[in-house]
């Protein structure tokens, strides 16, 4: 772990990754004391200062109801960095245990998972999203189940494919010969050495878990107004192209920016743990 | 090719199984909606009568596994039902909206390929050192962002600041085209009209660029990552020590091998954009199925939700049938083995 | 004495790592003379492959690799020559053989497109059709008698046996002054290994080429090599004709060596006192005494 943190810092490219995403968590977590306008996160409005581009106080300009541009975005990182941890929480689990079961049971358990696993990963993830949301209401409970529901199966196409070929390793054998249980032999034998895969995805997939929860938004289908977001905030800005251009390309960047970032860490990881697909 | 028969009869029988685990699924999603769908449809005026019509004609007061029936009997038959919104069959509206959208993913599919895997190549042969660092940092900047983002950045950049493309549409309206496929590039060509088809092209470039860009980033990732394992290989360094040139090894003893494994996931972000084109057809105002299928979501339009994303599944689901042939043809092992693997 | 194929003089390799400077070659020299079979002998990480990359000029390349010395070949000094002309060796001048045929060659292209890059490095402008002539002549002499299907086939389709005719076929294509053979057939079965070294001894005897031999397998340099080199962590420890370093080992080393020869149970190389006073001492501190 202490190895693993010191190569992160050693290399530029995740050492930037590192301070970019320490750089958003931390606008994320303070973001009630490093806003100038905290209550610009909610329905506030400030005619006298609408639409105006980046100028002091207003950083990153504000929005055509006069709200701080740059307070919105680091609400909108709150928002979507939640939205993150609350995704993978409920999807890891879900599909590694489901691609551990598939794996190492095999037969039809591992057929009819698969086929299900399949199902989900059959239909465009947007598109499952967009439906999902479509016909519940957009909040952001919902917002996260739909992303959630096209989540999971990568993590269970993941961990299968590790568990088929740890299933013929020298441990799991020896386990299975002084007979320990299916469930010992799956998740402490086998689990841990999917760990490191897992951990790899996971720093990846915030980035895009955020990329695809700003794309619903951006499409009128994930977080609804005035709670601030990324993705709606450039769909609002879009409108008003190319003359109020901060309105999109700072939630923009934002996004790209978080992304970046989370993709510079998971991208050293994978070099560090070897968890290669 | 023998083999490949059977691999193709297998992929078929697979996918149409994964097909109705789809049509269950958005089935059920659709079903799961709050509210009566006659209702919603027939707006707050309707008479209980009306309604009650409606629920019958709609089976909606059978068992959900009936309703199911129902609907496979209608899909089989190629009825995906009225649209609620457009008050037209569903089929009709899809019909008329997935060509743009379809044309857009295949432009975008090219570029993603065309710049993607030379981008790749290239960083793989000069692994370690400045042109590799820039490609890879340049790829991961492509996937680090959603299409959208990309094409609000490319509008400003090239339509706006340097006017160099159209801000927005497919075609010029100045031009009367015909429509045979659906496809611009095509029907221009077909009417012979040389300039309509290069107004067409101008006018995809920058939406096919916003869509292709991630997918490009991520080409590029995977065959360099595949193709340095692959210059470990015994068979890279033989190369080498007769003096094959290393453009040559880069090319075709390198990449060859390393395409097999990148292809799978190249077909998956391909159908992606199917997806995604919704997020770039809303920036560049694309007359394709994203504005119809976010209206429709928006609506509740029950019917043109679950053909719009059965069409999608399906399309998605052809793709990655195509992409497993293209692997079995080059990949010897498999086009040459008597049982696929 | 006519000119030395390869005269390898006092090279040292050494790799710049993260935790700073390992050499691995501490000043080795060799010779093979035209038409020579020579084997250099050792145990894995003794540095007797990164030897054989040397000559090719494969780890001139590598940017973290440090090399000393000096390696003549054909009496010009390979760090004389750009990298062109190092290149322009390669595969002409001198090819190699590896270790496992089958995974040295192409898993997805035919055997007969690999042929035809192998002579076109001899002649660029080779057709096809030319090229399957000669391929397929060549293959008959190593007793490849159906060669239509070999060349047409894919390097999974054949038996280890046959990948290693193939290997062979294409390292002596281009009649190569000098041929590099890195453990050649290890990863085959004994008997198969044993014919093919039959046949590659058959052909270089008739082509005239020298051969450098690198195997850890004493058997088959008794068998194969008209003298000896034995290497150990990186240095020359013993050289003589193969017979009388077989009757006579001097070095501790190689005594060690042939012990373990026979010794199917396993067990490898027995551990040897590395204190002792004549370890320190290789026998070999020039190459040139030990030929005089």
């Amino acid at each position: 772990m202490k190895r693993t943190l010191a190569i992160l810092l050693a290399n530029p490219l995740s050492l930037l990754g590192v301070v970019l995403v320490s750089v958003v968590i931390l606008s994320a977590v303070f973001a009630d004391f490093i806003a100038p306008f905290p209550e610009h996160s909610g329905a506030v409005v400030d005619f006298a200062n609408f639409n105006k581009p980046p100028e002091w106080p207003y950083i990153f300009g504000t929005d055509l109801v006069g709200r701080d541009m740059f307070s919105r975005i680091l609400y909108a990182y709150r928002i979507s960095l939640i939205l993150g941890i609350v995704v993978l929480a409920i999807a890891v689990p879900i599909g590694v245990t489901i691609g551990l079961v598939a794996g190492y049971l095999g037969g039809w358990t591992e057929y009819l998972l698969m086929r299900l696993t399949d199902v989900f990963l059959s239909v465009p993830p947007l598109v499952l999203a967009m439906s999902i949301m479509g016909v519940l209401q957009p909040t952001l409970a919902n917002g996260m189940l739909a992303v959630t529901a096209m989540w999971w199966p990568w993590y269970t196409r993941l961990v299968y494919n590790i568990t088929r070929g740890e299933k013929e390793e020298g441990y799991v054998l020896a386990a299975e010969v002084i007979g320990a249980s299916k469930a010992h032999i799956i998740f402490r034998e086998i689990l841990p050495n999917c760990v490191p895969a897992i951990i790899t995805k996971m720093t990846l997939d915030m980035g895009f878990v955020i990329l695809i929860a700003s794309s619903l938004s951006f499409l009128g289908l994930g977080v609804q107004p005035p709670t601030p977001d990324l993705g709606s905030m450039v769909a609002d800005g879009a409108k008003y192209l190319p003359d109020s251009w901060w309105l999109t390309i700072f939630p923009g960047l934002a996004i790209l920016i978080a992304v970046f970032g989370f993709n510079l860490i998971g991208d050293a990881l994978r070099d560090i743990l070897g968890a290669e697909q | 090719m023998i083999p490949l028969a059977r691999l193709l009869a297998k992929r078929l029988a697979t996918s149409l199984i994964v097909l109705i685990g789809v049509s269950m699924l958005i089935f059920a999603i659709a079903r799961i909606i709050p509210g009566d769908p006659a209702r919603i449809a027939l707006g707050p005026n309707a008479t209980a009568e009306q309604i009650a019509d409606l629920r019958a004609a709609l089976h909606l007061n059978d068992h959900i596994v009936v309703q199911y029936g129902h609907f496979v009997a209608d899909v089989a038959r190629g009825d995906l039902g009225v649209s609620l919104y457009t008050n037209r069959p569903v089929t009709a509206d899809i019909a008329l909206y997935l060509p743009a959208t379809l044309e857009l993913v295949l432009v975008a599919g090219l570029m993603m390929v065309g710049i993607g895997l030379p981008l790749g190549i290239w960083s793989a042969r000069w692994r370690g050192r400045a042109a590799d660092n820039m490609i890879r940092l340049v790829s991961l900047l492509g996937v680090s962002a959603p299409s959208f983002v990309w094409a609000v950045i490319l509008m400003l950049l090239f339509a706006f600041y340097l006017p160099l493309f159209p801000i927005a549409g497919r075609i010029s309206d100045s031009y009367a085209i015909s429509s045979v496929t659906g496809f611009l590039l095509i029907d221009t060509l077909l009417q012979g009209d040389v300039r309509a088809f290069g107004n067409a092209a101008w006018h995809i470039v920058l939406p096919a660029f916003a869509l292709a860009l991630s997918g490009i980033g991520q080409a590029a990732r995977l065959t360099r990552a595949n193709m340095v394992e692959t210059y470990d290989k015994p068979y890279i360094e033989m190369a080498q020590s007769y003096g094959f040139p290393a453009r040559r090894i880069a090319n075709h003893y390198a990449f060859r091998p390393s395409l097999i494994p990148s292809l799978t996931i190249i077909g998956l972000d391909f159908a992606a954009m199917l997806g995604n084109a919704f997020l770039v057809e809303a920036i560049f105002a694309w007359p394709g199925l994203s504005r119809y299928g976010v209206a429709v979501i928006l609506r509740k339009d029950l019917n043109a939700i679950v053909g719009t994303v059965l069409i999608i599944s399906a399309t998605f689901l052809l793709v990655n049938i195509i992409v497993d042939l293209l692997i079995a043809l080059l990949n010897p092992r498999i086009r040459y083995s008597q049982r696929p693997a | 004495m006519s000119t030395p194929t390869l005269d390898i003089r006092n090279l040292t390799l050494g790799f710049k790592g993260y935790t700073g400077f390992t050499e691995v070659l501490h000043g080795i020299s060799l010779s093979v003379e035209p038409g020579e079979r020579v084997a250099l002998v050792g145990e894995s990480g003794s540095g007797k492959s990164v030897t054989a990359r040397i000559v090719l000029g494969l780890l001139q390349e590598l940017r973290t690799a440090r090399i000393g010395g000096s390696v003549l070949f054909e009496g010009r000094e390979l760090d004389g020559l750009n990298k062109r002309e190092r290149h322009a060796l390669r595969g002409k001048a001198m090819s190699m053989i590896f270790q496992d045929p089958t995974s040295s060659l192409n898993p997805v292209f035919r055997i007969s497109d690999q042929f035809h890059d192998v002579l076109r490095r001899a002649d660029p402008r080779i057709t096809r059709d030319a090229a399957l002539e000669r391929a397929a002549a060549i293959l008959a002499e190593v007793s490849v008698r159906d060669a239509e299907r070999v060349l047409n086939a894919f390097p999974f389709q054949l038996s280890g046996g046959l990948n290693q005719r193939v290997m062979i076929a294409m390292a002596l294509a281009n009649e190569p002054a000098l041929l590099i053979a890195d453990e050649p057939g290890t990863a085959l079965d004994v008997t198969v290994q044993a014919q093919t070294l039959q046949l590659m001894r058959k052909l270089v005897e008739e082509h005239h080429t020298a051969v450098l031999f690198i195997s850890h397998n004493l058997g088959v340099v008794r068998e194969f090599a008209d003298r000896v080199y034995v290497i150990y962590k990186g240095r020359i420890v013993e050289q003589g004709p193969t017979r009388a370093v077989f009757e006579g080992p001097r070095h501790p080393y190689t005594r060690a060596l042939m012990a373990a020869v026979p010794r199917l149970t396993g067990g490898g190389i027995p551990d040897i006192d590395e204190d002792s006073p004549d370890f320190g001492a290789p026998l070999e501190t020039h190459d040139a005494e030990g030929r005089a």
